[in-house]
């Protein structure tokens, strides 16, 4: 089934098209466009074997991720991963991002060789859709007909050989996620380039033609190659306003208007008359290409979502995979932490015991090794909960947890889809405000943004595990699920329910405006590519090792500096303990942490709780390094941090300066404060960069600064008022 | 080259009366899409996901939002959608 097809001459194709791009280089560069959830990725991956370099689109935050392999010619063939896309009909940032490469109107790219259109076997009708607006761009084309084996088994046959002469392209069938048909498709990529340029492969009515062409010569006029502006010129009809690409055309609005007129005039619906035209053509095609076996029975598929849909049994089953979730983040994860833990332990006293004592050896002890090791020891809890949330998006539960959630979504002024980026939140913030570029309307966009931040994310995770750890006792709830695992649990629901009110009020003020219908597809369930989502994960935790060994490992050396000089005179009389509560209230850090210390007072917090929050407002889990790094000053048995906050007394007082309520208010308002640079970064870009970015990111932070300072307030306050201490 | 002339409009038009609004077809039901009658930003995503003029659909689950199979996919439509889309239901054999 893997062999390579070639197409038939056809003589309604040239030989060669004035618009085509010189493919005379030494690389050949080819664009992915498909369907979401065909498969997409995963033979991108298998393409490239995972040399990827991920990048954003110029100008948005859209993420580019480009690969390549050497052909069997010797030439190099980059390949760049669009976004996944129903249709050219660019109806949200990414899909324009798609629509403009292809149409070389990318501010930054040539005209791609070669389009490969990655298309659904399974549902070839639908997908069949898009390929026909690409087959009219006047670019060399391939198809892979990904998931042949599924449609096999499914009952479709497809006739390949006729589906080829049909047309008129290359066509590979493949099995992404097994690697088969990638080399074959890999040869057809490279002799496409030198094959005829496809053109439409059907014929407009005579009146329609006529009511077009002076659409497309508008087009074609502005620099738009003859091909693409034909096929532009009917998918405008359908468009409400001519996107960014051509919005610039000179004296595009009359020619769409007149178009729309003369059409009318000739007897059809303009809106619907590029849908009609290609879906009765995909009819043609499929009753001569592909014959169905009946199959009545429900699918898998159907009846896996007879339970997860279900009026009652689908809200208890999200829930119960939420509860799953958070617990085994912070059971599973356990072993392998304590095993980094002594790891880096061992590695700096082995270290620490060949340096002679000085400020040498304190500095790559107690700051580097404790600052940044305080950190590292969370590198399992994240890569596990990024591949969680990676195995509900690939398997398909991600779009039936957004269409569940409609319900709630609607009553605060969002709809289902923005709940997606909201979980994806969970994992990081950056990619789930990035997630938010499916969402179409504006407004309803820049709400999820300005509550995304709001979602638990990975690097909250040291900040509750130490508090929870040191705080919250492991009673047993029910078997398999602890107070710890339901306290995490709550942070989580903490953030996520103030998120929706926090929606509600953004819709009903800045962001009025009316709820936009959701459409959103929901993919047959499949077994995730472990190759795929093993990538995935692996690239996560390359940022935040990247991060530790660059912000964190920088504020790390910052923070020792500043806890270690100007140095205190030493009374050898006194204990090892005491002697390091001298220097650290004599240091820098001490210094500053006291002129702190009344703004947190009355959260219940000393000074060095200030210090640890004033140093994380770059990367929230550089609290638990600079913990590390002022309780780690002048400790060579390396206690960990979790048993020297339980241990840390007030000086004067004697009483512990660590109380669960101090704990939960610290844990509170880690889940409201915005303290991260990349989130600040990408909001101001996604928001509309500038100063209108700008203005909504910093009144993201705000905000959620303001909430996290009451929150925690009103936790100590509260809390003692109703009489638990602190 | 085909030509599709035969095949467009060849479906003759119901007739009004039996016609309603997707939103009003309970689950289990089917039904052949008549007329896209929302925003032409929406319509326009509908007809890329197979859903236009012609099309059958069969309703799997109809609460708040509905769920539709759509040329043997699955997808779910906002209210706003459903009721501005007038469907001809397709009656149930035997």
């Amino acid at each position: 089934m893997t062999s390579t097809h070639s197409p038939h001459a056809e003589s309604d194709t040239s030989r060669d098209s004035e618009d085509r791009p010189t493919t005379a280089l030494s690389s050949l560069r080819v664009a992915i466009i498909g369907n979401p959830n065909t498969g997409k990725t995963t033979l991108f991956n298998a393409l490239t074997g995972l040399r990827q370099r991920v990048g954003n689109f110029a100008g948005v935050t859209v993420e580019r991720i480009e690969g390549s392999f050497k052909g069997a010619d010797g030439r190099r063939v980059v390949v760049l991963d669009l976004p996944g896309s129903y249709s050219l009909s660019a109806g949200s940032p990414d899909e324009r991002i798609a629509l403009s490469v292809l149409l070389g109107r990318d501010r930054d790219d040539r005209r791609p060789d070669v389009i490969l259109v990655v298309v659904d076997a399974t549902h070839l009708d639908r997908n069949l859709f898009l390929a026909s607006q690409v087959l009219e761009l006047g670019i060399p084309v391939v198809i892979a007909l990904n998931q042949f084996d599924l449609a096999e088994a499914n009952g479709v046959r497809i006739d390949v050989p006729e589906l080829i002469h049909e047309l008129g392209v290359p066509i590979v069938p493949t099995v992404a996620i097994r690697g088969e048909g990638v080399e074959p498709l890999k040869r057809a990529m490279l002799t496409a380039a030198s094959l005829p340029t496809p053109k439409r492969r059907f014929e407009l009515p005579d009146a329609a033609a006529e009511a077009l062409a002076p659409l497309a010569a508008c087009l074609a006029a502005d620099g738009m190659p003859t091909d693409a502006a034909h096929m532009e010129a009917m998918r405008l009809l359908g468009v409400n306003h001519p996107e960014p690409h051509v919005a610039s055309v000179p004296g595009i609005a009359g020619a769409i208007k007149e178009a729309v007129k003369s059409l009318t005039h000739g007897g059809f619906a303009p809106a619907r008359f590029e849908a009609e035209m290609r879906y009765a053509w995909i009819a043609q095609v499929l009753s001569r290409t592909v014959t169905r076996r009946v199959n009545a029975l429900p699918t898998a598929s159907d009846r896996i979502d007879a339970f997860v849909l279900h009026r009652v049994g689908g809200p208890l089953i999200f829930v119960a995979l939420m509860v799953v979730v958070f617990q085994a983040v912070f059971s599973w994860a356990a072993p392998l932490m304590n095993g980094i833990q002594a790891v880096i332990a061992f590695a700096g006293n082995v270290i620490g015991a060949r340096m002679p004592a000085g400020d040498l050896r304190s500095l790559v002890v107690d700051g580097i090794f404790a600052g940044v090791g305080s950190v590292l020891v969370f590198l399992p809890q994240i890569a596990l909960l990024f591949a969680f949330i990676g195995l509900l998006e690939h398997s398909g539960y991600m779009a039936r947890a957004a269409y569940l959630m409609d319900r709630v979504m609607r009553r605060v002024g969002l709809h289902g889809k923005s709940f997606i980026p909201m979980l994806s939140g969970y994992a990081c913030a950056v990619p789930g405000i990035m997630a938010t570029r499916t969402i179409e309307d504006p407004k309803d966009r820049l709400a999820t943004i300005m509550v995304v931040p709001l979602m638990s994310c990975s690097a909250r995770l040291p900040v509750y595990t130490l508090l929870i750890g040191a705080f919250v006792p492991a009673t047993t709830l029910i078997p398999g699920f602890t107070l710890q695992g339901a306290t995490m649990l709550l942070m989580y629901l903490l953030g996520t329910v103030t998120a929706l009110a926090i929606a509600f009020v953004f819709k009903r003020t800045l962001l009025k405006g009316p709820v936009r219908p959701m459409i959103l597809e929901l993919p047959p369930y499949r077994w995730p590519s472990l190759t795929s989502l093993g990538v995935s994960v692996a690239q996560r935790c390359q940022l935040f090792l990247r991060r530790a060994g660059t912000v964190i490992l920088s504020l790390s050396i910052l923070l020792w500096a500043l806890a270690t000089y100007p140095k205190s005179a030493t009374d050898r009389t006194m204990s090892l303990q005491a002697r390091q509560e001298q220097q650290l209230a004599h240091s820098a850090l001490g210094r500053m942490g006291h002129l702190l210390e009344p703004v947190v007072r009355p959260l219940g917090y000393d000074w060095k709780i200030g210090v640890s929050i004033v140093s994380s407002f770059a990367a929230r889990e550089v609290f638990v390094s600079t913990m590390g790094t002022i309780y780690g000053v002048g400790d060579d048995n390396a206690l960990a941090l979790r048993q020297r906050l339980i241990n840390e007394r007030h000086p004067v007082t004697g009483a512990p300066v660590y109380t669960p309520l101090i704990a939960l208010g610290l844990m509170v308002f880690y889940v409201f404060a915005l303290m991260c640079i990349s989130t600040i970064a990408v909001t101001v870009r996604e928001a509309g960069g500038g100063r209108i970015g700008w203005g909504w990111a910093g009144l993201q932070f705000a905000y959620m600064l303001a909430l996290a300072y009451l929150a925690a307030w009103i936790v100590y306050a509260g809390g003692r008022a109703l009489g638990f201490g602190g | 080259m085909a030509s599709l002339l035969p095949t467009i409009n060849s479906r003759p038009l119901p007739a009004a009366e039996r016609t309603c609004a997707l939103a009003s077809c309970r689950a289990g039901s089917r039904a052949t899409v008549v007329d896209i009658g929302c925003a032409s930003d929406e319509a326009c995503r509908l007809r890329a996901l197979g859903l236009c003029e012609g099309t059958d659909v069969s309703v799997i689950d109809a609460r708040h939002a509905m769920l539709l199979d759509v040329r043997g996919t699955r997808i779910a439509l906002g209210s706003v959608l459903t009721a501005g889309i007038t469907v001809q239901p397709i009656p149930v054999r035997g």
